[in-house]
């Protein structure tokens, strides 16, 4: 019965998420011309600017870098968090206080 | 010159020097993390401070503003608005005392700098989520939150409870967190921007199914983080296996800062001009009402104190969420401002209360060894001090009038009875079951005492400290809960409604 509804709920879930990547209600796909500068304006920004402002050749670390810089940061923070973790995980087990 | 960005800066230093300031040995990692987060108090405090005396501090990472040659942002802000510096400042607040009192609760673990190092990002995480105002950078910050808590709920690695609870909030939190990252990919696919506020311009220009599809699975990942009801479940298990400083901080900060202050944030600031907030707002109404009930209910029947105490943080959660779904059906009236500032207020208290509750039972544990409420009777003859905390928290969280659980509640019920009287009724019982547990317990605390607890005594210092900052805290708080109420809340509950504000102030360029 659960098992039903979950699968159930996935197909609603996977129905709405085809609806929303169907071109005519949702969003489309290979931007050109006009739909270029309408949806993609931001990466039109990096890509005309990135070079003169921020130095780099590369678009992709000019952003991860220096527009983005932050996100990176958090992500070097979710790799580290992610160390700590599993080397606190995976320490020995305390021993009773008899066999130390 | 802002403060606001040592809020992020200090933890980031403290949890990333840890592993290094804990080759000194001895006590340097705990006096560390005690430095460190009473440090992101102060700045948390300055910030709070700030925002309240000049408005809505919106900051550019890496610019002056965040538009460079454009007409829209292209940079990462923070935005910090009323509700923001207040979750801020309860963050770092609670943080603190959670770390002092780890230092005489944690002294048997092992692993003691991985801990603080976890401890320390977790509240970065949290701060992260408060002030940022991008909704990648949102997601970023809101992985760094529960990576770090994954890792604190298995932390005790040698209970098989720990390791169970920890698999299972690894496993079903991933999927929770993947679906908001999907709401942000579609989302910036149809809108082609990631900061809140322009999102929420281009959205209200033109608001498409792919909006309303993003929507849902947000409030899907959100209130699977904030533990509402069908999906409570992690919570259950998570809160009672991880050491009770760290539930402390799941309890009153984690499920707050990633549902309940993300969930305002998403629908109010990003979703408002171009969705429904009727249909949102009773949504979020049924949830409540339903994890309300749930929640208090299972807390009645439970025989371990802290999954009682967890059950009771679903519960409360519902109230919350009550509260807020009221505040977006109601957008606007008095009763919606009231049920909002209700929800805010009772976030503020619930993060008290039950970081004061759960390092009780952190003492309780620590003394006994036993989290069992059958074999705790007659505490108060032994543990006087910690069954007075415990008695203080226990009459807030159930709403007794002279302290701070009171007005919160009042506001939710007020508001929710003018709104709709079932709703009202339902709240009123999920009261009742709430105040039949907490009963329950404190009978168990002032009976007869039992054997196991003859040899018991109140903990040392750094325990009693943290529990009676927060028990002073309550009281206080309860002396002035209807000039709190008018002076922070319902200011705060109304600059999260101004959506035209939170705007301007981003495109004003801060």
């Amino acid at each position: 019965m659960k098992r039903a509804l979950g699968f159930l709920s996935l197909l609603v879930i996977f129905a709405g998420l085809m609806l929303a990547l169907t071109p005519k209600y949702g969003i489309k796909f290979g931007f050109g011309g006009d739909d270029w500068l309408k949806y993609r304006y931001t990466d039109n920004y990096y890509i005309q600017h990135g070079v003169e402002e921020v130095g780099g050749n590369n678009i992709v670390t000019d952003i991860v870098f220096d527009y983005r810089g932050y996100d990176t940061l958090g992500e070097a923070t979710v790799l580290f968090t992610a160390i700590a973790g599993a080397i606190a995980l995976l320490r020995p087990w305390r021993r009773e206080k008899n066999e130390g | 010159m802002t403060w606001l960005p040592f809020l992020i800066i200090i933890p980031l230093f403290g949890a990333f020097s840890m592993p290094i300031v804990s080759l000194i040995g001895g006590k340097a990692k705990e006096a560390w993390a005690t430095i460190v987060s009473f440090a992101t108090l102060i700045v948390g405090i300055d910030v709070f401070r700030e925002v309240w005396n000049g408005g809505t501090i919106v900051y550019t990472l890496g610019a002056k503003n965040p538009f460079g040659k454009a007409t829209f942002p292209i940079r990462i802000v923070w935005e910090v608005d009323k509700f923001g510096a207040i979750m801020v400042l309860i963050v770092t607040f609670v943080s603190f005392l959670a770390i002092i009192y780890s230092i005489e609760y944690m002294k048997h673990d092992t692993g003691l700098e991985k801990f603080y190092t976890l401890i320390l990002i977790l509240e970065l995480g949290m701060l992260g989520i408060a002030i940022t105002g991008d909704i990648f950078n949102f997601y970023v910050f809101l992985e760094i939150m529960s990576i770090a808590s994954y890792a604190l709920v298995a932390f005790r690695n040698d209970t098989w409870e720990g390791i169970e609870a920890g698999i299972k909030y690894m496993f079903v939190g991933s999927l929770a967190s993947s679906f908001i990252l999907l709401g942000i990919t579609l989302l910036y696919g149809q809108y082609g921007t990631l900061t809140m506020g322009y999102l929420a311009v281009k959205m209200s220009e033109n608001p498409t199914i792919v909006a309303k599809i993003a929507l849902a699975l947000f409030l899907g990942g959100l209130l699977f983080k904030s533990g509402a009801s069908p999906v409570h479940m992690w919570l259950a298990d998570a809160h009672p296996a991880a050491p009770s400083s760290i539930s402390a901080m799941l309890s009153g900060l984690v499920i707050k800062i990633g549902g309940i202050y993300a969930m305002a944030r998403v629908v109010f600031s990003i979703f408002s001009p171009a969705v429904n907030l009727t249909t949102v707002g009773w949504i979020i109404i049924l949830f409540a009402c339903i994890t309300l009930i749930v929640g208090n209910a299972m807390a009645v029947v439970q025989e371990d104190m802290k999954r009682l105490l967890a059950y009771s943080s679903v519960g409360q959660i519902g109230y919350i969420l009550l509260g807020l779904g009221i505040g977006m059906v109601a957008y606007g009236t008095k009763i919606g401002e009231v049920a909002l500032a209700g929800a805010i207020y009772h976030t503020v208290n619930h993060a008290i209360m039950k970081a004061l509750l759960f390092l009780v039972a952190g003492a309780v544990i620590h003394e006994l060894g036993t989290r069992n409420l059958n074999e705790l009777s007659g505490l108060a003859k032994t543990m006087p001090k910690t069954s007075f905390a415990f008695l203080v928290g226990a009459a807030a969280i159930v709403g007794m009038p002279p302290l701070n659980g009171f007005a919160s509640k009042w506001l939710i019920y007020e508001s929710s009875a003018l709104f709709n009287p079932i709703i009202g009724a339902i709240a009123i019982i999920g009261t009742a079951f709430c105040t039949a547990a907490y009963v329950r317990v404190l009978f168990t605390f002032f009976g007869r005492p039992s054997e196991k607890v003859m040899n018991a005594k109140d903990p040392g210092i750094a325990m009693l400290l943290p529990m009676f900052i927060l028990v002073l805290a309550i009281v206080v708080m309860g002396f002035f809960p209807w000039q709190i109420s008018d002076k922070f809340m319902v200011p705060a509950a109304r600059a999260l409604w101004d959506v035209m504000g939170y705007i301007a102030s981003l495109m004003g360029g801060g």
